[in-house]
Order: structure tokens, then C-alpha cells, then sequence
């Protein structure tokens, strides 16, 4: 190992990464947009507020009423649909994807149970939906929760469960906190791995390794400078998300050694798989597919953009045998829940498939030209 | 141990086989200290194979390379700091101006290399912050060959220096090449270009299929092989071919309409001009000349050097 010719590569790796001005930006830029546009759109989640139509067939004071009764629950923007015309037609021609229908006889219903104690007399609202929308369910989940508070009240009676929030952390977690932990791991493994692979195809076809192997510096001093290459913009690029996440979102995120430690481990991982692959893809091309077969099932499955108990059952087992998974685990355990634990046990996993990796991808990197 | 030899290079009964592909087949040879040695051939004739071996690139399947007193296969530790390597194709990093990179492959060789004397040996003065990626083909060769000398190292191979470049370019770079052989500098060159062997290298060694076929220096072999003159002709019309033919020589034509004629001796030149002026036939113009290393490898293997050779000779 020698630190000046080691220091010698990083200069040139560094140099020209700075004049790749392109590369620069998107390296930079894409992890930090990715925060912005995530982050704009779960930090507005607890207030958002839902467009819903509804259709009054009754057109009485006590369908008004339940109408006024929804708009002030403060979760729908209500527009009022003309009772001559189709619902379903409405929901085709408008685009949107739901219609509430009061029907007719509403008021009537109503006056039957409440002034007369009729228990029989009830009203059948009906949703008009298109199933095809994504957030329709949710849409009707928060009526029937709605209309459930209603039935409730009109019972007269107390409820019998009522239910309670116990949050295990000081303040109130959001999703971006638990976003940008999954983002630092997901960008340090593409750029290590596209880094790696990349640069290390592109010097070989164009020769530059072989001129190389007539310089004294070694396929150590290579493969040291270009994991050092690769911490520095690692590090960097997460000190850019950091900032913008707290800026922006104003995020409460626990910062200690044990980032730096699971940057590394992201590094040392990812690095070493991109040499493996090196070693086994010849042209630049399939060293693109090969990256992102790679990488695409680790940064949906692992847990970066989203928790993996949102995935069934089998694709939780296989989400725990990515790599990835550690680093976001482990991220997430010190800079969320600063469980220093939690943090050493991912700490020690994704260390030990660090570690064989890397030994397979020293092994694998080939210096000399064909034996 | 390094023992000191008269050879920079000593090449002995070298093979490399790929499977059943034989590129070297049991060559021998010796590079003097201080000479420049051109190692000439077609493309696939086993040139860079050879030269890689030598470099400690590749590993010979049999036989023994010693370079500098040193084995090959053995020393290339210590080896590597001595010599100074041109790869054919030589390529650099695309952002990294030329002082730059000169800079980075000395810092390699932990040297204090003087940069601007490099510089100025391979004429690229008005270039030094120009990035790899904006220079012509030829200045990144003569970027190449001041990077293979960073480390003022004793050999220097040079893997077909001037190959793709326009003919203005190849002048250029044969005028580094002629600097550097007045230092002194032992020089491995590998080649398709006939010329550039010939105005550079005092040994040439002709390679053909795995195999040396012939070596010496130019003169030598011109002189061996080839003990003959080359007669072309500017013919007004086609009737000069039959009339050189009919009193006994062999002519052809040439990708140019010239006539080739070979003969033995001046005179013969003499009786050929005498015939076709008493046939009543003209000619534009004519040359006798020796023959060069293009016919020599011709009359050797039978083969052109380079996909673009126009001559054709009678043979």
C-alpha cells in the first residue's frame, strides 16, 4: 500500500467527477429531489383534505343538513351534484372517483326514527366509485368512519371502547423521518455500485487498466482509493440530504458516529459487489443492466421508500436477505429511534456480508490483462 | 538477483498458446541496450502478445524472457520501475488535462519527474491544460509516449505508436520517436508501417503467424532477401506490359496502372527502355529503385502488412 499513489487516483477520480458536471448534478441532485417530492407529499398526509361529491335526491333541510354535517368534518371539500342527472355518468365524465347519493326519502326516514322511535326506519347511502382509483378505498374508509360517528351519536348512548395513543418517542414521528434514512442507504448503495462498476468497465475497455499494470501502483492502492472515492462522495452527497431535510422539513433526526459507521458499511458492501460484477460483465452496456438488476430489487424491497410490514408475508422473508435492509434498519434505529442496540446488531450483519464481499471482490478484481 | 547483461532484452523459445490458437510459436531473440528494435508484422501476427509477455502483462506458456537481467514471469516488481510502456490504443481519462495527467503517472512512479522537459520533448507546449478528451489522435499518442517516459526508464515499448493516425500526425510522432532515439534509449517498437520501420530501427524483426522470419537491420535483410531493383513505368498505353513481357521479364500492374518490372541488373533496364522505344510505344515516366521492406515482407510470407497496401510487386 502506498498513500501517494493511492492519494494520486483520488485527486484524478475526484478531478474528474467535479468536471462531469452532469454526473455531478443528477449524483447530487436526485436523492435530494427524491426528499422534496416524497417528503411534500407524506408531510401534508395528516391534514390533507378530500374532494368528495354528493348527490342530495332528497333535497329536503334534513339532507342539507347531513351535507353541512360532512363539509364541516373538515376532511371533505364537498361539490354538490345535480340530482337530475346520472351518477355513474358523473363519476365516467368528470373524473372523479366518488359520488355520495342521499336518496330520496331521507328526511322522511329520519323523522320516522328519531319522532316516532321507528328502529326499523333506516337510509342506505350509497358510494357511486370508480375502483380503479387508488385512493378511493381510503376515501370510503374515512366515510364509514364518518358515517359509523353519526350512528353513534343518534344512538344517544356513551360508547362502550374508546381507544387511546401511546407514541414510544419524545415527539411525534413522521414519515420523513422515516424516509430520509432509506435515502442516505439507497443513494450511498447506487452510487458505489454504478460508481464502481461503471468507472471500472469503461477503464478497462478503453485500456486504461492495462497501461495501469505497467505502473507500480497495485490492485490495493486501486481498490483502496476507489472505496476512499466513493466515502468522500458519500459522504457528501448525505451531508446535502441532511441539510435540505432539515431546512425544508425541519426534521428531527439523531446524528452520531453510527451514520458515519453505516456509511462505510453501505460503501464497503456495494463497492465489493461492483467488483464482483466488474469481473463477469465485459461491456459497458450489460454492466448497466447488470447494476440495476442489482439494485432495483434492493432499493423496492428493502425497506428504503417504504416499511417492508406493508409487504406480504414471502416478500418480507426475502426483503430480510438484501443487504440494503441492514443499512436502512440499522440507519433507522440510531437516527430515528436511537436504539444503540438495534443499530449494532444491523451494524454487525450487514459488517460481516461487507467484509465477504469485499474479500470476494479483491479476489475477483482482475489487474493483469488475459493470463 | 539482477545480473547485468549487453542485452536489455533476452527472448528465448517463447510460446503463448489461447486453447488451440498458437499467437507465439517459439520465438527467440535479443534486443541490444541502447537500440531501437521494430517489431514488424501484419495485425494478428503475435506483435503485442509478444510485447505483453515482455512487460509483464502476460504470462508466457513456455519459454524464458529475461529483460534487463530480470525474469519476467518472475521480477515484475522490480522490473516495471524500468521500463516506460506505450499500449496500443492507448487511451487516458477523458477530464484530465495533459500536465495533469503527466503529473498523476509520475506521482504513480513516486517520481519528480521534470514535466515541462517531458513536455517538451513530445512538442505539446501549447497544450499542457487542454483536457484528454479535445486532443486529436495525435497528440494523445505523443501524450502517451511522454507518459511512458515519466519514470526515465531504461526500455521503452512503444505498441504501435502511430497506427490510425493521418500521415501528417505519423510525421509528428516520428519526430518525437527520433528524439528519443538520439538519448540513446533502448526502444521496443512494434509496427505495421513499413516506413516507420525503416527511419526508426537499426534491428527489425519480421513476424509472420507466431513466428520471426526474418531479422536484421533494414539494410541487411533489403540486401538478403531482396537482391533485386524495382523498375516502375508510367505507361501512355496498355501495349508496354506485352512488350516488357515478350523479351523475357515479368511485369504486372500496379493499383495505379504503373508497370512493376523486376530485374536483376541496371542494364537490364536498359534493354526493357530500348525494346519499347523500338515498338514505338511511350512512357510518361520511369524509376529504378532498390526494393523497400514492404516487398521484403511481400517476398517473405506472401502477405500484405496493412489492409490498405496499394503495391503490388512482380515477384
Amino acid at each position: 500500500m502506498n498513500l501517494r499513489i493511492i492519494s494520486a487516483n483520488l485527486v484524478v477520480k475526484l478531478t474528474s467527477f467535479y468536471r462531469e458536471k452532469t454526473t455531478m448534478f443528477f449524483t447530487f441532485a436526485f436523492p435530494i429531489i427524491l426528499i422534496l417530492v416524497f417528503g411534500t407529499i407524506f408531510m401534508s398526509q395528516d391534514n390533507v383534505e378530500y374532494h368528495l361529491c354528493v348527490q342530495d335526491l332528497d333535497q329536503t333541510n334534513s339532507s342539507a343538513q347531513a351535507v353541512k354535517a360532512l363539509e364541516l368534518n373538515g376532511k371533505f371539500k364537498i361539490t354538490r351534484v345535480d340530482p337530475a342527472i346520472n351518477a355513474a355518468q358523473y363519476v365516467r365524465d368528470n373524473k372523479v372517483n366518488l359520488v355520495l347519493v342521499i336518496p330520496k326519502g331521507y328526511e322522511r326516514s329520519l323523522v320516522q326514527r328519531m319522532a316516532l322511535q321507528d328502529f326499523n326506519a333506516s337510509v342506505t347511502i350509497t358510494y357511486i366509485y370508480d375502483p380503479s382509483s387508488s385512493s378511493v378505498d381510503t376515501k370510503k374508509d374515512i366515510l364509514n368512519a364518518v358515517l359509523a360517528g353519526i350512528n353513534q351519536k343518534m344512538s344517544g348512548k356513551p360508547p362502550f371502547i374508546r381507544s387511546a395513543e401511546k407514541s414510544i418517542l419524545a415527539r411525534k414521528y413522521r414519515f420523513i423521518e422515516f424516509f430520509v434514512p432509506g435515502i442516505i442507504a439507497m443513494s450511498v448503495m447506487t452510487l458505489s455500485l454504478f460508481g464502481t462498476v461503471d468507472s471500472d468497465t469503461e477503464l478497462r475497455q478503453k485500456g486504461i487498466i492495462r497501461k495501469l499494470s505497467t505502473t507500480p501502483i497495485t490492485r490495493t492502492d486501486w481498490i483502496l482509493s476507489n472505496i476512499l472515492y466513493q466515502f468522500i462522495l458519500a459522504v457528501i452527497s448525505t451531508t446535502a440530504m441532511l441539510l435540505v431535510s432539515y431546512a425544508v422539513f425541519d426534521v428531527s433526526l439523531h446524528i452520531d458516529a453510527w451514520l458515519l459507521a453505516f456509511i462505510l458499511l453501505d460503501v464497503f458492501a456495494f463497492v465489493g459487489i461492483g467488483m464482483i460484477l466488474t469481473r463477469f460483465v465485459k461491456e459497458a452496456q450489460s454492466a448497466a443492466s447488470a447494476t440495476n438488476a442489482i439494485s432495483f430489487p434492493m432499493m423496492f424491497l428493502s425497506g428504503s421508500f417504504f416499511p417492508i410490514e406493508l409487504m406480504p408475508g414471502f416478500l418480507q422473508k426475502f426483503a430480510k436477505t438484501l443487504p440494503l435492509y441492514y443499512v436502512n434498519e440499522g440507519l433507522r434505529a440510531s437516527m430515528v429511534f436511537k436504539d444503540n442496540m438495534a443499530a449494532l446488531r444491523s451494524s454487525a450483519i450487514i459488517g460481516v456480508f461487507a467484509a465477504v464481499v469485499f474479500i470476494l471482490g479483491i479476489v475477483a478484481t482482475k489487474w493483469e490483462e488475459g493470463k | 538477483m539482477t545480473k547485468e547483461t549487453e542485452y536489455a532484452i533476452e527472448v528465448e523459445k517463447l510460446t503463448k498458446s489461447y486453447g488451440d490458437l498458437l499467437a507465439v510459436n517459439d520465438i527467440s531473440f535479443t534486443v541490444s541496450k541502447g537500440e531501437v528494435f521494430a517489431f514488424l508484422g501484419p495485425n494478428g501476427a503475435g506483435k503485442t502478445t509478444t510485447v505483453e509477455i515482455i512487460e509483464t502483462i502476460r504470462t508466457p506458456t513456455s519459454g524464458k524472457v529475461t529483460l534487463l537481467g530480470m525474469d519476467v514471469t518472475k521480477k515484475k516488481h522490480d522490473i516495471v520501475p524500468r521500463i516506460g510502456v506505450l499500449p496500443q490504443g492507448f487511451n487516458s481519462f477523458d477530464r484530465i488535462t495533459v500536465r495533469e495527467t503527466i503529473q498523476y503517472y509520475s506521482r504513480l512512479f513516486c517520481m519528480d519527474t521534470d514535466i515541462d522537459g517531458l513536455i517538451e520533448l513530445v512538442n505539446l507546449k501549447d497544450k499542457t491544460k487542454e483536457q484528454y478528451k479535445n486532443l486529436s489522435g495525435g497528440l494523445k499518442q505523443r501524450l502517451g509516449i511522454a507518459i511512458a517516459l515519466v519514470n526515465d526508464p531504461e526500455v521503452v515499448f512503444l505498441d504501435e505508436p502511430t497506427t490510425g493516425l493521418d500521415p501528417h500526425a505519423r510525421h509528428e510522432v516520428w519526430e518525437v520517436l527520433l528524439g528519443l532515439k538520439k538519448k540513446g534509449k533502448t526502444v521496443f517498437l512494434t509496427t505495421h508501417y513499413m516506413e516507420e520501420a525503416e527511419l526508426l530501427a537499426d534491428t527489425v524483426a519480421i513476424i509472420s503467424k507466431g513466428k520471426v522470419i526474418a531479422m536484421g537491420s533494414p539494410g541487411e535483410l533489403i540486401e538478403s532477401t531482396a537482391n533485386y531493383l524495382v523498375l516502375t513505368l508510367k505507361p501512355v498505353d496498355e501495349k508496354v506490359l506485352e512488350i516488357v513481357r515478350t523479351i523475357g521479364f515479368e511485369a504486372v500492374f500496379d493499383s495505379h496502372k504503373n508497370i512493376k518490372v523486376r530485374v536483376e541488373h541496371t542494364y537490364d533496364v536498359q534493354k526493357i527502355l530500348n525494346a519499347i522505344r523500338d515498338a514505338g510505344a511511350l512512357y510518361l515516366s520511369l524509376d529504378v529503385r532498390k526494393p523497400n521492406l514492404e516487398e521484403v515482407f511481400l517476398k517473405l510470407t506472401g502477405e500484405a502488412l496493412r489492409e490498405d497496401s496499394s503495391e503490388m510487386v512482380a515477384k
